[in-house]
């Protein structure tokens, strides 16, 4: 730890920070919805922003891929004139946890690989990234311990660490330093300040426990063998196949592509939907065929795209610990569980092997 | 909001001139396509190009023609959606959007050297086309080469001209088969597979080349097998309904693989354990 | 190019899904610079008696009267729209089906009810070729207008194949189920982008179930909020009645 490349503010001041920050940016931070429930939106005051939040509904991936984007404009008045574009703006987004930050660094490495997406890498860089670090779980369906997503690395421009009466704040990037120097709050950090970091982050390797029965290094082993689970099956029954566990995803990004005009017929848009591998017509061909029919080849897919297929590609864990699947799922799929009795199942298939 | 205007983005589609349409069955268009700048689409055999109409939508479609042809490219469209059935209402001289050449076409190289026994069933000669052309201008290159045909019906023959050119040649050999034949009819009758037997062939020197309806892929890989070709000589066309053609929009994915990526062509052997594949 | 001349025309329904149309506010002249509306009784006199272009229809089919007059108007109608719940789905009139005709016809009209002959409820396309369904009770105005626009080029309208809640969470809503309420979300048609739930409602449902549903694992959910089956059923039948005629 570099002591130059921290800075603290007091608690009392930190209304004065968010406030000074919207006098020159759009912020947008979480908020609270109520029944527990945090949304991303923008602030237009210090009061609005929940310091101590669960993951909010729709991970920060939002404001990266947006739900609906246009790709391009066209107008057949003459003749074919089509304009592919890109819609941004300066944004900060404060207080974003560990995991969202995981899983804006998946969606990077998607959409950075070739042939690059233009559009995600431009608002990309217009974007701020304030990460807020979790000092506890925020509940039990977390699992960012497992995917090593519960400790800051990288992914942010400054990082917000609470230690009681203030916070200490690692500045990451250039971005990061214009934000100290335009607000003109923060104080150099001290050698007990990152003493009390050290000792934060001991405590938190008490507190943060891998979640699920195995490592992480094991998961393609595992999930090799895991393809034809009975766990799966069990699937078919519950999931309802409404799609929430893949739209809150922070690391979904799968995409229809639609054609809109306006009353003319003659000008409009060609725009990307998030989409998802759990309904229907995803995998449908145009003869009506079904490549991935039951609900529980659909579940199966989601698992092995989170934790097999991009660990080969991208050589990451699709995975952030974030929970946000099993804490929307209405019948009650677990990602958890479902790791658990995935493990529990092949355990139980390597063990007939040597008896 | 900022909006600019960003011509290297991926989805970006070059304006094409429709030169010619053909039809070629009650359901199939052949059109013959330009790019407005008279540049040349750079594609492989079995290479796919996205095309789009402005306001109706865009469709992955396989190039057609040969690939060597620097004038013009080809696709042959059946209308059975949205897009498919708009572009059939075209006329000559109209503009469409073009994307592509995208995914991994015919190993060329690869079979180059090595006799070729092309199998099409239906719609999966338009792809074909375009790697019998292309070995048909190369033919010193390419050992020994069959080809097998099929559809339901001989109303439903596509390219009926040159399939009978290709009868005619001395250094092809060729079958076609229908399922349900019509008085006029004079040829084979049945399923494609049927054909597969009796073709006389050096397994271990031939590549097949395998395009056809989802169903047809298990039955004619299963006679293959049976006839001694090796697992990584079977070259397979997949359908599937690709959203963005770059691996990004998930929609095409098999297992590990996308099939816009990675695809559409594949051995047997890369997906010969892949459940969702076939 | 003379604008295509388009007809409403209305069967067992309460009309609701025509006042969305007449309502339909800023777009309304923008609408009219591209169609000919030659029939609306619910906002014009004036009658046409050649042949339609477009006819859109609202409500259900109910007696025989109306399986001759819609038989009539699919025969004038080049492009036939149903629209509303009632004509896609048979929608709340298909409730009647749950019961003997008789015992209907004796509750509504009492000891004369022969006079009133009357039939099964059924969906316009269980009696006559449909050729775009726009769904709901009412029906939502943007899609309206996307359906509108599909038919002037030409191009078929896919009613989404996902339910509500697929549209609900790209909204961003907070679940009504963590609210304790019962939505009909997760198992109804998609395509209202979760117009009610946006606007703090629950989904009741009304533009009829999705395809594909899982039924039985929505009842497990319904018992994990302990909300009784049969309190589901209900809901489920109070829009979705028709649909067994599909069956047959």
């Amino acid at each position: 730890m570099k002591i130059e490349q921290y800075r603290i503010i007091e608690k009392s001041k930190f209304d004065d920070f968010i406030n000074s920050l919207i006098t020159f940016s759009k912020v947008v931070a979480p908020v609270y919805k109520g029944f527990k429930n945090y949304i991303f939106q923008e602030i237009k005051s210090a009061e609005q922003v929940s310091l101590k939040y669960i993951p909010t509904i729709i991970p920060p991936k939002k404001y990266f891929m947006p739900q609906r984007e246009t790709i391009l404009q066209f107008d057949v008045n003459n003749e074919l004139k089509v304009e592919p574009i890109v819609e941004y703006e300066n944004l900060v987004l404060f207080g974003v946890h560990t995991c969202d930050i995981a899983g804006i660094k998946c969606l990077n490495m998607v959409l950075s690989d070739k042939p690059k997406d233009t559009a995600y890498l431009i608002r990309k860089k217009h974007i701020t990234i304030i990460g807020l670090e979790c000092n506890d779980y925020c509940d039990e369906y977390a699992s960012c311990s497992f995917v090593g997503a519960h400790i800051p690395t990288t992914g942010y421009d400054l990082m917000f660490t609470d230690l009681g009466d203030y916070f200490i704040v690692h500045i990451h990037s250039s971005k990061g330093t214009d934000i100290i120097e335009k607000t003109g709050i923060f104080k150099p950090a001290k050698d007990n300040n990152i003493e009390e970091l050290r000792n934060l982050r001991a405590q938190k390797l008490k507190i943060f426990n891998n979640e699920v029965p195995t490592e992480r290094r094991y998961l393609p082993d595992l999930f090799d063998r895991s393809f034809n689970a009975s766990v799966w099956k069990e699937l078919e029954q519950k999931c309802l196949s409404c799609g929430n566990c893949t739209a809150v995803c922070p690391t979904c990004y799968c995409f229809d592509i639609k054609d809109d005009v306006d009353l003319t017929l003659k000008v409009g848009e060609r725009y990307r939907i998030w989409f998802s591998c759990q309904l229907d017509p995803f995998a449908k061909v145009a003869g009506g065929i079904d490549f991935r029919k039951e609900r529980s080849a659909r579940q199966r897919h989601r698992f092995y795209r989170k934790f097999r297929y991009h660990i080969d590609r991208y050589g990451m864990v699709f995975c952030t610990g974030c929970g946000r699947c099993s804490r929307t799922c209405m019948a009650k799929i677990n990602l958890k569980e479902v790791l658990t009795s995935l493990i529990k199942e092949s355990e139980a298939k390597i063990w007939r092997k040597w008896l | 909001m900022a909006k600019v205007v960003i011509k290297d983005s991926p989805y970006n589609v070059k304006r094409a001139k429709i030169l010619d349409i053909k039809s070629l069955t009650e359901k199939e268009k052949l059109f013959k396509i330009v790019f407005e700048d008279r540049s040349w689409l750079d594609f492989e055999p079995g290479q796919f190009i996205m095309v789009s109409l402005a306001g109706i939508g865009e469709i992955p479609i396989s190039v057609c023609s040969s690939p060597l042809n620097r004038h013009y490219f080809e696709i042959c469209v059946r209308a059975v959606g949205k897009v498919t059935n708009s572009l059939h209402r075209l006329n000559v001289g109209d503009i469409i959007g073009v994307r592509g050449p995208y995914g991994n076409g015919f190993p060329i190289k690869m079979i180059e050297g090595h006799d070729l026994l092309i199998i099409a069933g239906g719609l999966g000669l338009a792809p074909l086309r375009s790697l019998i052309l292309y070995a048909i201008d190369n033919r010193r290159d390419f050992g020994e080469i069959h080809m097998l045909l099929g559809c339901k019906t001989p109303k439903e023959l596509l390219f009926v001209d040159e399939i009978e050119e290709w009868g005619r040649r001395m250094d092809l050999h060729f079958a076609c088969t229908v399922d349900r034949a019509d008085p006029d009819w004079k040829g084979n009758v049945g399923l494609i597979t049927s054909l597969i037997p009796g073709v006389d062939i050096d397994p271990l020197r031939t590549y097949a080349a395998v395009v056809g309806p989802p169903i047809m892929y298990k039955f004619v890989i299963k006679e293959l097998l049976a006839k001694g070709l090796p697992v990584d000589q079977i070259l397979l066309s997949f359908e599937r309904h690709m959203k963005c053609g770059m691996g990004k929009c998930g929609r095409c994915q098999i297992q590990n693989l996308y099939c816009c990526k990675d695809g559409p062509v594949f051995t047997f052997k890369e997906i010969m354990d892949m459940a969702e594949a076939l | 190019m003379s604008k295509p001349k388009v007809a409403f025309f209305d069967f067992a329904c309460c009309e609701g899904c025509q006042l969305q149309v007449a309502n339909i506010g800023e777009l309304l002249i923008d609408v009219l610079d591209i169609i000919q509306v030659v029939e609306f009784r619910e906002v014009m006199s004036e009658k046409w008696d050649g042949e339609f272009d477009v006819a859109f229809v609202e409500g259900s089919i109910t007696d025989e009267h109306a399986v001759k007059r819609i038989k009539k108007i699919r025969e004038r109608s080049k492009i036939l729209v149903a629209l509303g719940s009632c004509a896609t789905i048979g929608g709340v009139n298909g409730m009647k089906n749950s019961f003997q005709l008789e015992e209907v016809g004796r509750y509504v009209y009492g000891e004369f009810y022969k006079f009133f002959p009357t039939i099964h409820t059924k969906a316009v396309h269980q009696v006559v070729k449909v050729d775009y369904f726009i769904n709901g009770c009412p029906i939502y105005i943007p899609e309206f207008v996307t359906v509108l626009k599909s038919i002037l080029q030409g191009i078929p309208y896919y009613v989404p194949e996902y339910p509500v809640c697929v549209e609900c969470k790209l909204n961003e809503n907070v679940c009504m189920y963590d609210r304790g309420l019962t939505c009909m979300g997760p198992v109804t048609k998609a395509g209202c982008n979760s117009w009610c739930i946006n606007n703090g409602n629950i989904c009741y449902g009304c533009r009829g179930l999705t395809i594909n549903p899982n039924i039985e694992g929505f009842k497990e959910v319904l018992k994990n909020y302990k909300i009784p089956e049969d309190f589901l059923m209900k809901k489920i039948d109070m829009y979705n009645k028709c649909k067994e005629l599909d069956k047959q």
